[in-house]
């Protein structure tokens, strides 16, 4: 089973990261989420209606870029959104036009989209998503194959789209791109949700610099970073003691934000302490990797309900 | 609506569709005009004369009708079967599902565009044999005055008919195998295997081929049996006409049927 219980909230007019390793579940939530697949049991909520097989029309509202970007290779890019504006939800003609403006093809718009970089055709798609004007955007890996104009491009465009309303819900491996641009994430492991909240919130308790003291140092190097109000503690050790010879130079983690590193390493050598090492990665990488290394498999088909709204 | 002229467009910018009919066209002027060239050395050969009336008018539209559904109605298998199976191979069936659109309707429309398409073509592939059968006469010395046979004309839109009739089916048959597989190449190879396994089959099994769908779909038309072996299409064993008519329309409303229930019940990925 791909899912188990998953429950998601997704507020309005926000972007969402969806966030999980390979294999978690996050294109099998899209599939579910846009009536490709259908649960093998329990309930789908979306736009805070239940979702089953004769609601297709729900979908009017929704715009959804799902795996990869699917177009007729023999037909242009402006062709391909017209005979897609055919289908599903009632599309103004002029809407084209402005969608292929808004990705930057109108130029290449007449161009079979054969002829189309793997960017190109990642940008068709998210312009084939927005086609209806839809109140929630479902895009699978948007970023795959943008350079790094077209990424700057695209976070434009969806920041955007949630600053007037719209509520953006992306599917990501690129944690980076995410922390950047999602006001809420979620994270899936095994089919599971194991964290989901506003992204200052969760990294707020998520944060950590580590920094390499000498072993007899360590204690010391704890009681100077107490008053910047952090408990350090030895990587690895539960107890935040050095536990022996293999930590005679060891790694020091300070739960703070990495914004504050410089803090620490000041603190430590105003105590007369010189760190030999100091590193502040990406805190959603660390609480991704953290959060995902150790989730259980799925036992049971699941529910993936979305529901847009205030966030509480 | 929007989705038929969508459809529409889509199939004539194709270059299957323009291969398909061009193709059709292209064998049947070939066959054709190698008669009317050779016509001489035919004649004084066994069933020679029987040659000949392939290109002697006005018997000479019902062959063609009938070479066009042979040959057509194998072309037509391939061709729907191609855009069938393509719609699942290049995902497109998946974007129009994800906006909301009707699986079932989107498939039956699609077809509906086809059907379409093979009607226009049989005219086309039609209106070109005439001319072409014309030409082969010329070449071969026989006589065309029976090209303004009026007898035959009021016989003919029913035959049209008729002949769309077959095709349709047929295409639906190639349509819904490569939806079942989800694939272009599957659906086109099922598609020839059935119209030769048929045409194998029917040497020993000819009251059960029959009622298969390029069988029932040939005999949707009567022709000559002196000449019948010589239009391209399967002629071992025959169905009545109005028989025809009935299995034609089993397989047609049986195929379009089982395509509908297995797109609504899909798990649709890529």
């Amino acid at each position: 089973m791909a899912l188990d219980g998953l429950d998601l909230s997704v507020p309005s007019g926000v972007v969402y990261g969806f966030l999980g390793p390979n294999g978690a579940g996050k294109t099998t939530t899209m599939r579910l989420l846009t009536g490709l697949i259908h649960p093998d049991g329990g309930s789908i909520e979306l736009l805070g209606r239940p979702f089953g097989r004769r609601d297709r029309r729900r979908l009017f509202d929704v715009g959804a870029l799902v795996e990869s970007p699917a177009f007729y290779p023999y037909l242009s890019g402006r062709a391909n959104l017209r005979t897609l504006a055919a289908s599903g939800a009632p599309t103004p003609k002029h809407r084209v036009e402005e969608v292929l403006e808004l990705v930057g093809l109108k130029e290449r718009g007449n161009d079979k989209v054969s002829t189309y970089s793997l960017g190109m055709k990642q940008r068709l798609g998210i312009a084939g998503a927005l086609l209806s004007d839809p109140k929630l955007l479902l895009l699978d890996e948007p970023a795959n194959g943008l350079d790094p104009a077209g990424i700057v491009a695209m976070r434009d465009t969806l920041r955007h789209l949630a600053s007037v309303g719209k509520t953006v819900f992306i599917s990501s491996h690129l944690l980076g791109e995410v922390s950047q641009l999602a006001d809420v994430v979620g994270i899936i492991a095994a089919g599971k949700l194991v964290r989901e909240g506003p992204i200052e919130t969760l990294l707020s308790g998520e944060g950590q610099v580590r920094v390499r003291v000498a072993a007899n140092e360590i204690e010391r190097a704890v009681a100077t970073l107490a008053p910047l109000g952090v408990a350090a503690r030895v990587d690895g050790s539960d107890d935040g003691r050095p536990a022996g010879p293999a930590n005679e130079i060891g790694w020091l983690v300070v739960p703070i934000e990495p914004s504050r590193a410089a803090e620490v390493n000041r603190a430590l050598a105003g105590a007369g302490i010189y760190a030999s090492g100091l590193e502040s990665g990406s805190d959603l990488e660390s609480l991704f990797l953290e959060l995902t290394s150790a989730a259980p498999e799925p036992s049971a088909a699941g529910t993936a309900p979305i529901v847009p709204g205030n966030w509480q | 609506m929007r989705l038929l002229v969508s459809t529409l467009g889509k199939l004539r910018s194709r270059l299957a569709t323009w291969l398909t009919i061009g193709l059709l066209i292209l064998l049947m002027a070939l066959i054709y005009l190698a008669v009317g060239a050779t016509a001489k050395d035919t004649a004084t050969r066994p069933n020679g004369q029987a040659v000949l009336l392939l290109i002697t008018f006005p018997g000479a539209y019902a062959l063609i009708l009938g070479f066009v559904l042979g040959l057509g109605g194998l072309f037509v298998m391939a061709y729907a079967a191609a855009i069938a199976g393509s719609e699942w191979t290049w995902g497109t069936l998946k974007t129009a599902v994800a906006r909301g659109e009707s699986r079932s309707r989107y498939m039956m429309t699609t077809y509906l565009g086809i059907a379409l398409v093979a009607g226009v073509g049989m005219l086309v592939a039609f209106a070109v044999g005439v001319l072409v059968t014309f030409l082969a006469a010329k070449l071969a010395g026989v006589s065309t005055d029976g090209i303004t046979d009026t007898s035959i004309f009021g016989n003919l839109p029913e035959q049209f008919l008729r002949g769309w009739y077959g095709l349709v089916e047929v295409g639906a048959v190639g349509f819904t195998v490569a939806t079942l597989a989800r694939s272009q190449l599957a659906g086109v190879g099922a598609g020839i295997g059935i119209y030769f396994a048929g045409s194998f089959a029917g040497l020993f099994l000819p009251d059960v081929v029959k009622y298969l769908p390029f069988a029932a779909a040939n005999s949707l038309i009567a022709v000559d049996s002196s000449t019948a072996g010589a239009s391209g299409g399967q002629t071992l064993a025959r169905l009545d006409p109005n028989m025809a008519l009935l299995v034609v329309g089993l397989w047609l409303v049986g195929s379009l049927a089982v395509t509908a229930l297995f797109t609504e019940r899909a798990e649709i990925s890529g």
